[in-house]
Formats: C-alpha cells, sequence, structure tokens
C-alpha cells in the first residue's frame, strides 16, 4: 500500500508538472452515451470509477475537460484513441487561453 | 429487441431480423463514406499497416469529418500534421470494426438457427468494445443526417420515436397538419424519413446502453481483483 501511494504521488507530480505543456480536451456531444464515456476514461486511461465519472460528468455539464497532460507526442497518442472511440477530443498547449478557463 | 446480457459465451441480446439486417446495411453504409471520403486507399481496411504516402485530405461529409475531426480547434498546422499522421489509421481501423460489427448482427450471414428462440446476437468478449464502438460511429452518423445538435434535439428524437410508435398500432395518421411532406429543416429527412431513422438511431443506442452497463460491470470486477 505505501509502495503503491508513493509511486502515485511521483507520478502525479510528473503528468502534472510544469515540463508538461499539453492537454487533452475531450468535448461534449449529444451522442455518446454517459456510461461509454465512462468506460473509455476507465479502460484507457485506467482511471478509476470515481476520476472517471468526475471527468465524464465535466464534459457533460461544462461542455469539456481535460483528460490528459503531457508532452505533445503522448496527447497525440490519446487524442488519436479517443477518435477511435469516437469521442470529440483535441489537444492544445496548457498555457493557451482555454485551456483551462473558458471555451473557444 | 432485447438488452445484452453477460452470459459464459459473451454478452448476448436477441434482435428482430429486421433490426439485425437494418443496422448491418447501415454499418456497412457508414464504412463505405467513411472509406470514400476520408480518401482510405481500396484495400486499406484488410492490410491497415500499409504504407501511407499521401496527403491525408480532411473528409468533405460532415458526418466523416465528426469521426475523424481536426486535433486542433485554431492551431491548422496541427490539426493537418495529426491528420497525416494518424487519418488512415483511424478511418481504416473503424472501417474495419463496422465491417465486423455488420458480420456480427447480419442475419443472412448469422442465421436463425432455432426461430423460437427468437435471433441471438452473440458478441463475444474480445470482440465487445469494437463492438460498442461501431454502434458509436453509427450512432454519429445517424445524428448528423437527423440535425441532433444537443441533448435537446436528441429527447425530443426519442419523444417522437416512442410515441409513433404508441401510434403505429392506431394508424389514424391523417396529416392533420397536411406537411407531411415537408423536408425537415435541420436534417434534409421528409417525417417518414426522419421517423424511421430516428426509431434506427434510438434501436443503436438501447443497444449500446445496455452493452456499456455489462462491460463497465465486467471492467470493475476485473479490476477490483487486480
Amino acid at each position: 500500500m505505501t509502495e503503491a501511494a508513493t509511486q502515485e504521488d511521483t507520478s502525479t507530480e510528473e503528468v502534472f508538472g510544469l515540463a508538461d505543456p499539453w492537454v487533452t480536451i475531450v468535448w461534449n456531444d449529444p451522442v455518446n452515451l454517459m456510461s461509454y464515456v465512462s468506460y473509455v476514461f476507465e479502460s484507457y486511461f485506467g482511471y478509476p470509477e470515481a476520476k472517471a465519472r468526475t471527468l465524464m460528468l465535466q464534459v457533460h455539464h461544462e461542455g469539456r475537460a481535460v483528460v490528459s497532460t503531457g508532452p505533445k507526442e503522448r496527447m497525440e497518442v490519446d487524442v488519436q484513441a479517443m477518435h477511435g472511440f469516437g469521442l470529440w477530443a483535441t489537444m492544445q498547449q496548457s498555457d493557451a487561453p482555454g485551456a483551462a478557463g473558458e471555451g473557444a | 429487441m432485447t438488452p445484452f446480457r453477460s452470459t459464459p459465451a459473451g454478452y448476448v441480446a436477441t434482435w428482430e431480423p429486421v433490426e439485425r439486417e437494418v443496422l448491418a446495411r447501415v454499418a456497412r453504409d457508414v464504412a463505405d463514406l467513411l472509406s470514400a471520403d476520408s480518401g482510405l486507399p481500396e484495400d486499406a481496411a484488410e492490410s491497415a499497416e500499409v504504407a501511407f504516402t499521401g496527403v491525408a485530405r480532411v473528409p468533405r461529409d460532415p458526418a466523416v469529418q465528426r469521426l475523424l475531426p481536426d486535433a486542433h480547434r485554431e492551431d491548422e498546422e496541427v490539426a493537418a500534421e495529426f491528420r497525416h499522421l494518424t487519418q488512415t489509421d483511424l478511418a481504416a481501423g473503424k472501417v474495419a470494426r463496422l465491417r465486423g460489427f455488420a458480420e456480427t448482427v447480419d442475419p443472412s450471414v448469422e442465421p436463425v438457427t432455432d426461430p423460437g428462440d427468437g435471433d441471438q446476437v452473440l458478441v463475444e468478449r474480445d470482440g465487445a468494445q469494437d463492438f460498442a464502438a461501431a454502434l458509436t460511429d453509427v450512432r454519429l452518423v445517424l445524428a448528423e443526417r437527423l440535425g441532433l445538435d444537443d441533448d435537446g434535439d436528441v429527447e425530443r428524437l426519442h419523444d417522437e420515436v416512442m410515441s409513433g410508435l404508441m401510434s403505429e398500432d392506431e394508424d389514424e395518421d391523417e396529416d392533420e397538419d397536411g406537411d407531411d411532406g415537408d423536408p425537415d429543416e435541420a436534417s434534409g429527412f421528409d417525417a417518414e424519413q426522419r421517423v424511421y431513422w430516428g426509431g434506427v438511431f434510438v434501436a443503436a443506442g438501447f443497444a449500446q446502453e445496455s452493452l456499456m452497463d455489462e462491460l463497465l460491470a465486467d471492467l470493475r470486477a476485473r479490476r477490483g481483483t487486480d
């Protein structure tokens, strides 16, 4: 347990650290089912059920959510995977206007 | 159409022959549309690893654009580079998945063996994610054709389809407002086509919803024991 917790802390710092200038954003659409979006977030990203649900609801209610953060090449992989699942995803630099605030 | 249920063999539902025919056909139509409009080489679906040297073009059809969207909202260069790197693989994967879906549900491929049991659609566990994703692509294309832009549009369509099913038995469609033949403003479908394709959209959503319930339960059970 202790080891796992430590590992998680480290990887969280890596994933959300300042050296990671890009984000993957999933946008709301009226077609994809909430259960399907949860499934994608849990199975592809490996997020726990609660985190996947929070992100899914953020997409649904706020119109979008940042679902992953990392180098541009990594975000290309994530966006491609999201498009494969039929989710509407884009990437952008995390300090670009709109990455964390209001939409375009 | 009954909901998918988890069984030892996989996920099983009962679909009427007409439901199987229509969903197989629409999946093949979406595969053909996607293949043509994404500029996929003829045999790319069979050999997805084929080297692709051309420049991927932006699809013209708005429904295909939704299946292969821009990866960046402002930076055209990033979007174009992404499209160049990924479009052939993405489109070929989707086309193969849609054709696999059609094979699984097509009654002429999987004929009814025992009419008393109805038409059993068996989705094997390994193929369930692809099956669900194919349903997503079908629903995304139908939604574009039906002009479903927001949650309210989808809710209204559900109500229309459900009330259409209720009144079907009464058969008293008397053309009361006199505009039955008018094409729907948003979609270009006339009223009859809208009810038909709306019914397909709703049925595909029902199938997917029940499959996702089972898939999510199995995924969580598996992760819980890791």
